[in-house]
């Protein structure tokens, strides 16, 4: 079992993000050059400070929906809207602020493995920070704090001088939970998680996430394929299957059957993570 | 596969056909001649060896400041030249199109025409090898960055950072490792390399080569190559060291 610390103390003099965005998408279809159509006609609304689980199989559609939100995927058709912004009106620099406010973490963590930590973290002030002074290595005393809080947050503080590349995956997570953090998001998004950890690790890095909505108060998005984390960690569900909502209610209530229709079969035991 | 090589060899070494022309009695027929020399190699004459400190120490700095002034201009350059830390085709392709010319042509072309440009010594010698390093180290590095994975790309894109943002704060920590490496490589080419530029022109020990080859004094020639040998071991022995600490 990964180290599991957690900073009660340091998690109050955390600067708390402004306020939770909204995320609203009208009839969002796209379509990728190679013909290959991944979300069709989806129309969604999720209020600010949700805590929302996407479940869908693979190539159900829900990491290009949850990148349309942040627009590293252009919507073709439909429009995608979080807070004041109009994605798919952003463009260059407007694009790159939005996406400030915007954490977001990955299946295989995104990490630089040869930099470190810090560096890592410290990627999560770029929306925040003139090219300048990134290219001369400048991070202002305030980014460097926001950096140490963010890690010691997620109980990582003492790795900050080594190499990203040396840490265990639950830990790398943790990183790059604390690279989303030093952001300052209004919302937070997840495109699963916890798939390349173990279980333990799995339900240490989803209660870090759900502290993030219940602490912080950001709207939460964090895809998954497993019924029983959707189940215990999130209050609200969205069910995806080939690029189209089939399930959209109460997280702690959806039925075997709900997700039977989600998955489009019948449940199988890797469905489930166990403990 | 070995009999396709054997007889495009055949069929290119036969005069007739338009091929290379290899007269291998010549060296039976000028057998007296090349022994003759062989001889006076093997016995070098070490009273030459003070004249070659200066030039000796003329090929290093030429060898050391090319790999300096290559190694500020090729780590930009390999960033611009690979395809995760430069997503805009259009410059990608004008930079590595830029670097296949300029490794097309030979460097002692280079030192050659240099030598007329900006006249004998060794800044023609410098410019030489810088243009030659960038060539190799650009090559190398861009290739390894593209080949390398780069799934950090997306979580700089997706924290609103610029290209150049991403590129200095990740990329290039993530492929210091591989520059430092070709860096120190281009040093240990370089030290080579500047020992035959001088026949040219263009400085260092390679002048005093040319000097006694003129002379015929092959014993001291002999002693001189040598001496660049245990010259270029030192080297080699230093690099791989500094190289390993990399890892």
């Amino acid at each position: 079992m990964p180290e599991r610390t957690t900073h009660a103390e340091a998690e109050g003099t955390q600067p708390s993000a402004s306020v939770a965005w909204p995320i609203e998408l009208d009839a969002v279809t796209v379509r990728y050059p190679n013909g290959v159509v991944a979300l069709r006609d989806v129309s969604l609304s999720i209020a600010a400070g949700e805590m929302v689980s996407v479940v869908g199989l693979s190539g159900s559609g829900k990491s290009t929906m949850i990148r349309t939100i942040n627009g590293l995927v252009p919507a073709t058709t439909g429009t995608v809207t979080v807070g004041p912004h109009v994605v798919s009106k952003l463009r260059g620099r407007a694009l790159r602020e939005l996406r400030g406010n915007v954490g977001m973490i990955f299946q295989g963590f995104n990490l630089a493995d040869r930099a470190s930590v810090y560096q890592n973290v410290l990627v999560g002030r770029f929306a925040h920070t003139p090219t300048w002074k990134s290219m001369l290595g400048m991070a202002s005393s305030g980014d460097r704090e926001i950096v140490l809080r963010a890690l010691d947050s997620v109980g990582m503080l003492e790795k900050v001088w080594g190499r990203a590349g040396a840490l265990s995956g639950g830990q790398k997570q943790r990183i790059a939970i604390a690279r989303a953090l030093s952001q300052q998001p209004e919302v937070m998004l997840a495109d699963e998680p916890v798939a390349s950890l173990d279980p333990p690790t799995a339900h240490s890095v989803m209660s870090d996430l759900a502290r993030v909505n219940t602490e912080r108060g950001l709207t939460v998005l964090v895809n998954l394929h497993l019924m029983d984390l959707a189940r215990q960690y999130t209050t609200r569900m969205i069910g995806l299957r080939a690029g189209e909502v089939v399930y959209d209610g109460p997280a702690s209530t959806a039925t075997d059957a709900d997700f039977e229709a989600i998955y489009g079969r019948p449940i199988q035991s890797r469905d489930r993570l166990g403990k | 596969m070995i009999a396709a090589l054997a007889a495009f060899t055949a069929l290119t070494t036969i005069p007739a056909l338009g091929g290379v022309e290899i007269d291998l009695e010549s060296i039976a027929r000028n057998w007296s001649n090349g022994a003759q020399r062989v001889g006076m190699l093997l016995t070098p004459d070490w009273s030459i060896l003070p004249r070659t400190w200066e030039p000796m120490y003329q090929t290093l700095s030429m060898a050391m400041v090319g790999t300096v002034i290559s190694a500020a201009l090729a780590i930009p350059l390999s960033l611009w030249a690979a395809r995760p830390t430069n997503p805009n085709g259009l410059t990608r392709r004008a930079v590595r199109f830029s670097l296949n010319v300029v490794r097309a042509i030979p460097d002692l072309v280079y030192a050659t025409i240099l030598v007329a440009m900006v006249g004998v010594g060794t800044l023609p010698g410098v410019i030489t090898l810088v243009l030659f390093d960038i060539g190799i180290v650009v090559k190398l590095v861009s290739e390894s960055i593209d080949s390398a994975d780069s799934s950090y790309m997306e979580a700089g894109r997706a924290a609103g950072g610029t290209q150049t943002q991403i590129n200095k704060v990740t990329a290039l920590p993530q492929s210091w490792p591989v520059m430092a490496s070709q860096i120190l490589y281009s040093l240990e080419l370089n030290v080579r390399i500047s020992a035959i530029l001088g026949i040219v022109g263009a400085g260092g020990i390679g002048r005093l080569i040319d000097e006694v080859r003129g002379f015929y004094r092959y014993d001291a020639l002999s002693a001189i190559i040598i001496e660049i040998l245990v010259v270029v071991l030192i080297i080699e022995v230093i690099s791989n060291g500094l190289r390993k600490r990399l890892r």
